[in-house]
């Protein structure tokens, strides 16, 4: 069973196997530059000051490169599980073959495991390798700008991204399962992979531990690092010190907890000053933002709840399938 | 000894649609078991209920003696050849036998390369590439190989045009000898059932309308010919399959429970297979497509 599951995927285990190699090359040799030009750094600026400004140089000039690096990680399972998931059982079913291999002296509840094993297993190691190579090419970027628990990055580094392949898997199989026609089968894995993609991270994800509600004072270097700030005291992509996720903030508040979004000197603030006068403008009103975060102490604690989440649902899965491979047939 | 195949009210329901119903079957074993019916009458669905693809809504099926393919070692006793004989595409004929001896515990290696040798089929070829007939060929060979008690195959020759078919038939035969096996086949081609069955089933509208040996089954129907009053009026034990009236008398093909038919005022001539399937195949199809006719009718 296991020779004629590997005589079936050989072509797209190569494949896959041959783009991991290319991939992992090209990661070792971007880790090792990231490193040497960290080190370099670290070693130049150990004499003088201004340590902090170099090494954010660093991480901007890497910065690009390994977050493209880590969205194409995030569409690996996606990809695993509509081109190797969808099509494992539904193209037999399509072409009939399930009546041959089905009236081998194996049961089909056999046949469905030792395939989904395969490309289970095979889906995991090449999403496990990718996300290992890529964690340690990017560390020194990922330590320097402390933001490995946002969403975008926590989900492309250490272990989640192998509980995502493991369920992009079953949730293709099981779709090919039911649908029984592969392209349609294809389609509902892509779509629900992609909306749970966009779904646990802003809904499941922020209550696997209570947030914890504490208190940021806005000062000029955080205003600067802000990605939005708006008319009247909104703000977004806040990155407090220390790397904690931010899961939702107030607006702009003064020191007695007022939203200032509407007041004169903000507006002068905001509309008066160029951008470079504008986060020691605002600095200078003594403001906060009331923030709910999951410390940074929490990542692995939450790796962990993430990968458990994804390796049940697919579980869940593959017993649904099991149980529909051997009651309702045909 | 177990029965190939046992049924008892066995039947099938797709939602509302009724596939098979009240199939009653209790068929020995060393047959070789021609299934015959028009399309849609269910051939297909008692095929995929005896290797086990399919489960029955109503009833029981037996098949050596044991739910079908309810464990491997049951699996191994019967060999499947489905309709369009579906092969891999993209392996070649060499995958399919090495397919079938690492899936097949009592594989026999040396027949299936003697067969497919016999064939002329190049292992080398993809099984997509084969012609029909090929195909069917290398279906029956891995079937065949796994040295099963029972072969099933439905409609095998379908796809083939007559001397390949003719060729594939006495090929089978073969292979079932070699085996000690028995066979079940479908087919919708009578000369085909006839030339290679001794035991038949007759499947019209969703039940079986006949079963048995053919030798029992022909020494147990006549063709009466004579005046229609005296075909109208057959004595007791005496059952009309099918009658057809012409202006210059009556024939009707019959079946007589109690031995010989006794003498009357016809004359009796034997039947051949196909004259018997048809007239059942012909009951069927008036019982669905109108009304049954009334005694007074028939006198009308």
């Amino acid at each position: 069973m296991i020779w004629l599951t590997w005589r079936q995927l050989r072509v797209q285990t190569l494949a896959a196997l041959a783009a991991l190699v290319l991939l992992a090359v090209y990661l070792l040799v971007l880790g090792a530059r990231i490193r040497g030009a960290y080190d370099d750094t670290l070693a130049r600026c150990a004499g003088g000051g201004g340590c902090a400004g170099q090494l954010a140089a660093v991480a901007d000039e890497y910065g690009g490169q390994v977050d493209l690096l880590g969205y194409l990680l995030l569409a690996v399972p996606g990809l695993i599980g509509v081109f190797w998931g969808a099509p494992l059982v539904a193209r037999e079913l399509e072409a009939g073959t399930h009546r041959l291999v089905w009236n081998q002296s194996v049961t089909r509840g056999r046949w469905l495991a030792v395939k989904a094993g395969f490309v289970g297993l095979l889906g995991v190691a090449v999403t496990g390798v990718y996300s290992l190579a890529l964690t340690w090419a990017s560390g020194p970027v990922n330590t320097l700008l402390n933001n490995r628990f946002e969403p975008a990055l926590f989900g492309a580094r250490n272990l989640a991204p192998l509980g995502y392949a493991a369920f992009a898997v079953a949730l293709g199989m099981t779709f090919g399962l039911f649908i029984r026609h592969t392209v349609p089968a294809m389609g509902a894995t892509l779509l629900v992979f992609a909306v749970l993609q966009v779904a646990v991270p802003s809904l499941v994800r922020p209550h696997y531990q209570t947030p914890v509600r504490t208190t940021v004072p806005l000062t000029a270097p955080l205003i600067s690092g802000l990605t939005k700030i708006g008319t009247y005291g909104e703000i977004g992509g806040l990155r407090v010190p220390g790397g904690p996720w931010v899961v939702e903030t107030t607006e702009i508040l003064d020191s007695a907890g007022e939203p200032v979004g509407h007041t004169d000197w903000y507006q002068d603030c905001t509309n008066n000053k160029s951008l470079t006068e504008m986060p020691a403008c605002l600095a200078g009103g003594n403001v906060h933002v009331d923030v709910s975060e999951q410390p940074a102490d929490r990542y692995w604690t939450f790796q962990w709840l993430e990968t458990l989440l994804f390796t049940a649902l697919a579980a869940g899965l593959c017993a649904l399938s099991s149980w529909r491979i051997r009651a309702r047939l045909t | 000894m177990t029965p190939v195949l046992q049924a008892v009210r066995l039947g099938k329901r797709y939602g509302r649609h009724r596939a098979l119903a009240d199939c009653d079957l209790d068929i020995p074993q060393g047959r070789v078991i021609g299934l015959v019916g028009p399309n849609g009458a269910g051939k297909s669905t008692l095929l995929n209920l005896s290797c086990g693809l399919i489960k029955p809504t109503e009833g029981v099926i037996r098949v050596l003696g044991a739910e079908p393919a309810a464990n491997p070692a049951h699996l191994a006793r019967v060999g499947f050849v489905a309709q369009d004989t579906p092969v891999y595409g993209d392996l070649s004929v060499a995958d399919h036998l090495r397919l079938g001896a690492r899936l097949n515990p009592g594989w026999d290696g040396a027949l299936a390369r003697r067969r497919i040798a016999r064939i002329g089929l190049d292992p080398k070829r993809r099984a997509g590439r084969l012609s029909g007939g090929q195909r069917a060929q290398l279906a029956l060979t891995v079937a065949a190989a796994k040295r099963p008690d029972l072969l099933i195959l439905d409609e095998p020759a379908a796809a083939l045009d007559p001397l390949a078919r003719s060729g594939f038939l006495d090929d089978l035969l073969e292979a079932v000898t070699e085996l000690g096996a028995s066979a079940l086949l479908s087919s919708h081609a009578l000369p085909d059932v006839a030339r290679v069955c001794d035991h038949l089933v007759v499947l019209a509208d969703h039940r079986v309308q006949l079963a048995g040996d053919v030798v029992d089954l022909l020494a147990g129907h006549v063709r009466i010919t004579g005046a229609r009053s005296d075909v109208e009026r057959l004595p007791a034990g005496v059952e009309p399959i099918r009658v057809e009236h012409s202006p210059g008398g009556s024939t009707a093909v019959v079946r007589a429970e109690r031995g010989p038919l006794p003498a009357g005022p016809w004359r009796v001539d034997a039947v051949d297979l196909e004259e018997l399937v048809l007239s059942y195949l012909t009951r069927a199809n008036e019982g669905t497509s109108r009304p049954v006719p009334k005694p007074t009718e028939a006198h009308r």
